[in-house]
């Protein structure tokens, strides 16, 4: 019974990350229409920034996580700048194979960078155990849930009351209307892949302490957040972020009772069957934030 | 005067390795080695090209098809002995039902669903090449695959190696040619153009894709077999996503949807490392960097600057 528990927990951890990084995605797909094959690697650039911070610099926890968030954020800004202007108007071909290309540089850069052995992050919070009644818990995954419950309160907040949160939800309804009546569309898509990027430098400075950072970790991230995007509904975020959980906590009880070589294949498995029976994700079609 | 050029280029083609060993004395084999690999590399990078090119699906799951053919052709030759003249074939026709099977599921997907789909598909075939030993020895490789023996013709040789490529490559580019060109090309190419205009026009779009998916995923298979038999190891390492991704940069690097642009490409792909010399991990940077660079760029390729100033230049998918 404690071994399920603890199951579950490690699944809701999984689970989070994963809705991070989904929830990233779903919002670039939201307001360009365009999925960002780099995504993972964003997360793996995270981790690393995270690693460099506390690790090499022995900055505190809370400020070298910042660091990272601030880090992949300004990255994000860069890279709307530099490759995604570029393909915004041309064929989804061409987007796709762009940001894949994206994604095999960065990742052969951090092999040449970082060397491909795994970077140990681990912090005093991931040391101490909590034990409930039988479930041991490292505090981390705890502070990993419930900076996740902020992260996807103040989400919610944002893009429902702020300016710029109306903005992005505006464009992603109806780009030209947002065009005509004067909001900036193209500082709009700025911001979203800044705010897409914090958001996988949130998830790397929180799950780094527990998982190790390697170059190539992002290639099954991004195919697992894009599982969980489709299963979501496409585009939509909160439906991501709930399928996201759920493929986590999938992915743990199969890694705990069925086998762990092939845990990471349940994603797929997952989305597989989604698609099958419900081709328009679990939560209905919608296109929008 | 045309077939003139093509039969004194085929002769030269066939000559290649006198005129390699007559030219390059001690380089023979290096040299050889190349070629066999940009002839093994050219008919998979224009099977690859079938489905992307022309029937605009942008599928990653060709190294798994890859694999499938590699896997099966090296393990009925290891564990079950059988004779080449078997078990390439049954690499083909696996690979080729695979192809079937999971392109039912997965061509209910569009655009990027379909090219995760497949890319799903790509990994979880890696993982299983990985973890399950038993069958495929994972990481410690299928080792010791018997070079091919068809009768009494056996091939163990480089230069043998480099006529069965060529001859891979050949036959490969005549097929190519055959489905690209003739109503059926025509067809694939209405479906990759505007895949609602052709079903109007009673084009079957997912007959079309799903066989120029199983074509092509066959061809693969039949490659993968080949190049098992010429390298004589397989590892689960050989099923990659970069495997993926050095085709895209073939194709693209040359010229989406032509033969000779794909061909070209493949030519300049394998030889650019040889040339530069440099390690793996630069090499990886500098192909992610060229994909994205041309694809940005210049989407039709080295076959597009050749046919920039005449009239038959065109823009694969509108990009």
């Amino acid at each position: 019974m404690s071994d399920l528990a603890e199951q579950l927990v490690h699944g809701l951890t999984l689970g989070s990350l994963y809705a991070m990084v989904a929830a990233g995605l779903a919002l670039m797909f939201g307001v360009v229409r365009l999925i960002n094959f780099a995504h993972g690697e964003f997360y793996m650039l995270g981790g690393y920034a995270f690693w460099y911070a506390y690790a090499e610099l022995g900055l505190p926890y809370p400020v070298a996580g910042l660091v990272a968030v601030a880090a992949m954020g300004v990255f994000g800004l860069v890279y709307e700048r530099a490759v995604i202007r570029a393909i915004l108007a041309r064929t989804w071909h061409v987007q796709l194979i762009a940001t894949l290309a994206t994604s095999i540089t960065l990742t052969n850069l951090a092999i040449l960078v970082f060397g491909t052995q795994p970077k140990e992050v681990p912090t005093r919070l991931s040391a101490a155990i909590l034990d409930v009644g039988g479930v041991r818990l490292a505090w981390q995954r705890l502070l990993v849930l419930g900076a996740a419950v902020a992260i996807f309160a103040g989400l919610e907040w944002f893009v429902r009351h702020a300016r710029l949160g109306k903005a992005m939800r505006a464009v992603s309804q109806n780009r030209e209307a947002c065009a005509v009546v004067g909001v900036d569309v193209q500082q709009v898509a700025l911001a979203t892949f800044g705010i897409s990027a914090g958001l996988a430098g949130a998830a790397a400075a929180l799950v780094s302490p527990l998982f190790s950072i390697f170059p190539d970790v992002g290639a099954l991230l991004t195919l697992k957040a894009f599982a969980a995007v489709i299963v979501g509904g496409f585009g939509y975020v909160r439906g991501a972020i709930a399928a996201a959980v759920l493929i986590g906590i999938a992915e743990s009880l199969a890694a705990g009772y069925v086998s762990y070589a092939y845990k990471d294949a349940i994603a797929f498995v997952v989305m597989v069957v989604v698609l099958l029976v419900r081709p328009q994700g679990l939560f209905g079609r919608r296109i929008g934030i | 005067m045309r077939a003139g050029r093509f039969i004194l280029g085929s002769a030269a083609l066939v000559a290649v390795p006198w005129i390699v060993a007559a030219l390059l004395p001690g380089q023979q084999r290096y040299v050889l080695h190349v070629l066999i690999f940009t002839a093994l590399y050219g008919s998979l990078a224009l099977s690859y090209d079938l489905v992307v090119g022309h029937v605009g699906s942008l599928s990653l799951a060709h190294p798994a098809f890859f694999g499938l053919g590699a896997y099966t052709a090296a393990l009925l030759a290891t564990e079950g002995h059988w004779p080449f003249a078997a078990a390439l074939p049954a690499g083909v026709g696996l690979a080729a039902l695979v192809a079937l099977a999971v392109g039912v599921p997965m061509f209910r997907l569009t655009e990027h669903s379909f090219a995760m789909g497949t890319l799903g598909f790509a990994i979880v075939t890696q993982v299983v090449a990985t973890n399950w030993v038993d069958f495929t020895h994972g990481p410690l490789c299928v080792t010791g695959i018997p070079k091919p023996q068809v009768g009494a013709l056996r091939i163990a040789t480089l230069p043998a190696f480099y006529w069965m490529g060529l001859a891979t490559l050949a036959l490969v580019a005549l097929l190519y040619r055959g489905l690209t060109t003739f109503r059926l090309g025509r067809a694939f190419h209405a479906v990759r153009d505007n895949e609602t205009l052709a079903a109007a026009a009673s084009i079957d779009p997912l007959k079309y894709r799903m066989l120029g998916f199983v074509i092509g995923g066959a061809v693969a298979g039949g490659v993968g077999a080949l190049y098992v038999s010429y390298v004589g190891v397989l590892c689960p390492g050989e099923l990659t996503v970069s495997l993926s991704v050095n085709l895209l940069v073939m194709i693209f690097l040359g010229g989406i949807g032509t033969l000779r642009g794909v061909l070209v490409g493949a030519a300049a792909f394998t030889a650019l490392p040889e040339v530069l010399r440099m390690a793996p991990n630069w090499r990886m940077v500098i192909y992610g960097l060229l994909l994205l660079v041309i694809v940005i760029r210049a989407p039709d390729g080295l076959e597009g600057l050749i046919r920039r100033g005449s009239s038959l230049g065109r823009r694969p998918w509108g990009a």
